[in-house]
């Protein structure tokens, strides 16, 4: 009797012990597949996707067309493998600057304007950052010193298509600046736009304490008289919402019959609205590109991407009475000359419709017949992300790192579809280019060509854009919601013949996201 | 492995209840904050800095919700395989699928609200599931101490 008891006990603990293995041995498995080797390089990650394409190397041996990698391995063609590394595209090394800027950053408590004590990282001891000013056509040199900000870090050009030495992502294009190191920024300016910089190691943490600033490229031709041009940058500092580093209201002189072009950047990591009261208004760029016949409109609001640009233009009420132009809230700017007294207006329940708006133009290229079709749908599932137990985010279905590296070839007209099931709302940034958008839920553009670099693909949207592949290199294409990032939204667009040395991880600490 | 199973059903149930305080602690400071000219959008939502104290309860009806209560839920049925308590893999199971109902609500209630107030709902049924797998350790204990002598005051 005794020993059957015990021989029930046995066989209950051999059933429990079996129990647990079966639902602790998939988890194991699971957890410790997803973790991330101490180096990587980003070109290892995941799976190639060819939108439909031939890879290079599969065309050279199949011996059928020339294959793609020839445009861009110029060093070395046909040879992915070994082709030409991202740190030889460069800008004239002969030229010489046109604007020349020297950033310091530092690690520090500061202050801001409007007295707030924030605990974060300063650029020439303030932040947001100087704003740097060029013209159209014009050297921007821009070289960064790291004196003190721990975790090293970098200087990306966010939406200007730099060539790809200078996007400055850690890890993929260059290593993290250490302290006591500098690393020299050239690019052409080459289209004039509201653009900003921002560290792009450990982005997360140093966007959000500081590492920014503004970046205006100036048309050629000097503006008319009665132009005014004025940078309103958004940020928030330990919560509190900032314009220019100002909370509350940032002022601009404006006389009466003055055009008022207003550059709002937004750097935080969610959408903001932004409105007028006191004034009809155009919005005469996004993301740094101009629009096409923009009509005025009156009680209508502009949802500013994450991390994308609106430039606002005002014509300013001959009868002398100021204007306000909202940034998601009550404040914002105030545009004046002898009172700044503009009452605050709710926002409007209407928001610009950036599919109609505006009068259609050329695009330059011929979306219908695309050389890659890629699709990068957003989902969300449970499970492991480098070890963390959590709900994450999914390309294509696949979790980071396993996630899909789009291979295209200079030259190319690629068409992507970014599809969000994902439950929330991502600002996607593709770094190098600008895309523009076909459709939006299968319903067309309309309005003048929406060029962007930083789109906001709502829960359940679903957009058709298009770019040529004209700046060859490897680039993140990501969320700029930061810390989305660094739960895996990050996928690589990849130049055929283009490689690239730098790791994430490894000696200098490289950390993208 | 009855007190850590025991434990662990408390602990769930504990959670629950500290999920309800979190998220309503976070709720009534983001009101608050509103009240005295705070604006919410996508922006400060997103923002990881705390635009008012409170919202600290939203990062941890987060965490928790998302990683600590699945785990022990995981911790109760394991330990429910090794303890002699009856019934106890049952209603550990019971717990751990209220838990899969329960985040799983959550985060699609993103997409369609009116599932927030059944994940509401179903938090009530997790507390009451958790309660009840614990309380199965007690009653057996009990019961078992007990039975002999009852059964002698009936033969007496």
């Amino acid at each position: 009797m005794k020993g059957t008891r015990r021989d029930g006990g046995r066989i209950r603990l051999a059933v429990a012990g079996v129990a647990t293995i079966a639902i602790l041995g998939p988890l194991t498995w699971l957890w410790q597949g997803s973790l991330m080797p101490e180096a990587y390089s980003v070109m290892d990650m995941g799976y190639e996707d060819y939108g439909g394409g031939r890879p290079a190397h599969a065309a050279g041996s199949g011996g059928g067309s020339s294959g793609h990698g020839a445009h861009s391995g110029a060093s070395s063609p046909g040879h992915a493998a070994s082709g030409r590394g991202v740190a030889s595209f460069t800008a004239d090394p002969a030229r010489k600057a046109d604007v020349a800027v020297t950033l310091i950053a530092r690690r520090q408590r500061f202050k801001l304007p409007t007295g707030r004590f924030v605990d974060g990282y300063t650029l020439n001891g303030t932040s947001p950052g100087p704003v740097i000013r060029a013209t159209v056509g014009q050297l921007v040199q821009v070289r960064l010193v790291n004196e003190s900000v721990p975790d090293g870090m970098t200087l990306h050009w966010h939406g200007v298509d730099v060539p790809n030495a200078v996007d400055g992502v850690a890890g993929v294009t260059q290593d993290a600046v250490g302290v006591g190191q500098s690393f020299t920024y050239r690019f052409v300016a080459d289209q004039a736009g509201t653009f900003w910089y921002h560290s792009h190691q450990v982005s997360h943490e140093q966007v959000r304490r500081g590492l920014l600033g503004a970046l205006v490229v100036a048309p050629a031709p000097r503006p008319p008289a009665g132009t005014v041009d004025v940078v309103a940058l958004l940020h928030l500092y330990d919560g509190a919402r900032t314009v220019n580093g100002r909370e509350g209201d940032d002022r601009a002189e404006a006389r009466p019959g003055d055009r008022v072009r207003v550059r709002v950047i937004n750097t935080e990591n969610g959408q903001t609205p932004v409105w007028v009261g006191g004034a009809p208004f155009r919005l005469v760029a996004l993301d740094g590109t101009d629009l096409n016949g923009p009509a005025p409109v009156r009680d209508t609001a502009v949802l500013v991407t994450a991390g994308g640009r609106a430039d606002i233009e005002v014509t300013m009420p001959e009868d002398g009475s100021p204007v306000r132009v909202h940034i998601g809230g009550p404040t914002g700017v105030v545009l004046g000359s002898r009172s700044y007294d503009a009452p605050a207006v709710p926002r409007p329940a209407t928001t610009l419709n950036m599919l109609s708006y505006g009068a259609p133009a050329p695009i330059g290229l011929d979306p219908d017949r695309p050389d890659r079709r890629f699709v990068y749908e957003i989902g969300r599932r449970p499970g492991f992300l480098d070890g963390r137990p959590g709900i994450w985010w999914t390309i294509n279905g696949h979790m980071f790192p396993d996630v899909p590296m789009f291979v295209v070839a200079e030259g190319d007209v690629v068409r992507m579809r970014i599809s969000n099931h994902s439950g929330e709302t991502h600002p996607m940034h593709l770094h190098g280019h600008h895309a523009v958008v076909l459709s939006r839920d299968g319903v067309a553009a309309t309005g003048s060509p929406w060029w962007v670099d930083s789109l906001e693909v709502g829960n359940g949207e679903s957009y058709d854009i298009a770019f040529v592949a004209d700046n060859p290199g490897i680039w993140m294409d990501h969320c700029h919601n930061l810390p989305h990032a660094t739960e895996g939204l990050v996928a690589h667009l990849m130049y055929e013949g283009v490689t690239t040395s730098f790791t994430v991880g490894g000696p200098a600490g490289n950390e993208p996201e | 492995m009855k007190p850590v199973y025991k434990v662990l059903a408390y602990l769930v149930a504990v959670e629950v209840a500290v999920q309800a305080m979190a998220v309503v602690f976070a709720d009534a400071g983001l009101k608050k904050w509103v009240e005295q000219g705070g604006v919410l959008d996508k922006a400060v939502i997103e923002s990881d800095a705390s635009a008012f104290p409170e919202i600290v309860g939203f990062v941890i009806h987060g965490i928790n919700g998302t990683m600590v209560i699945p785990l022990i839920a995981v911790l109760l049925l394991i330990s429910s395989f090794f303890t002699k308590v009856p019934g106890a893999v049952k209603a550990a199971g019971l717990v751990l699928l209220l838990v899969v109902v329960q985040v799983s609500l959550g985060v699609v209630a993103h997409d369609i609200p009116a599932l927030g107030a059944l994940h509401g709902l179903n938090a009530l049924l997790l507390f009451g599931a958790a309660v009840y797998a614990a309380s199965r350790g007690r009653g057996t204990g009990v019961s078992a101490r007990v039975r002999p002598e009852s059964r002698i005051g009936t033969v007496g």
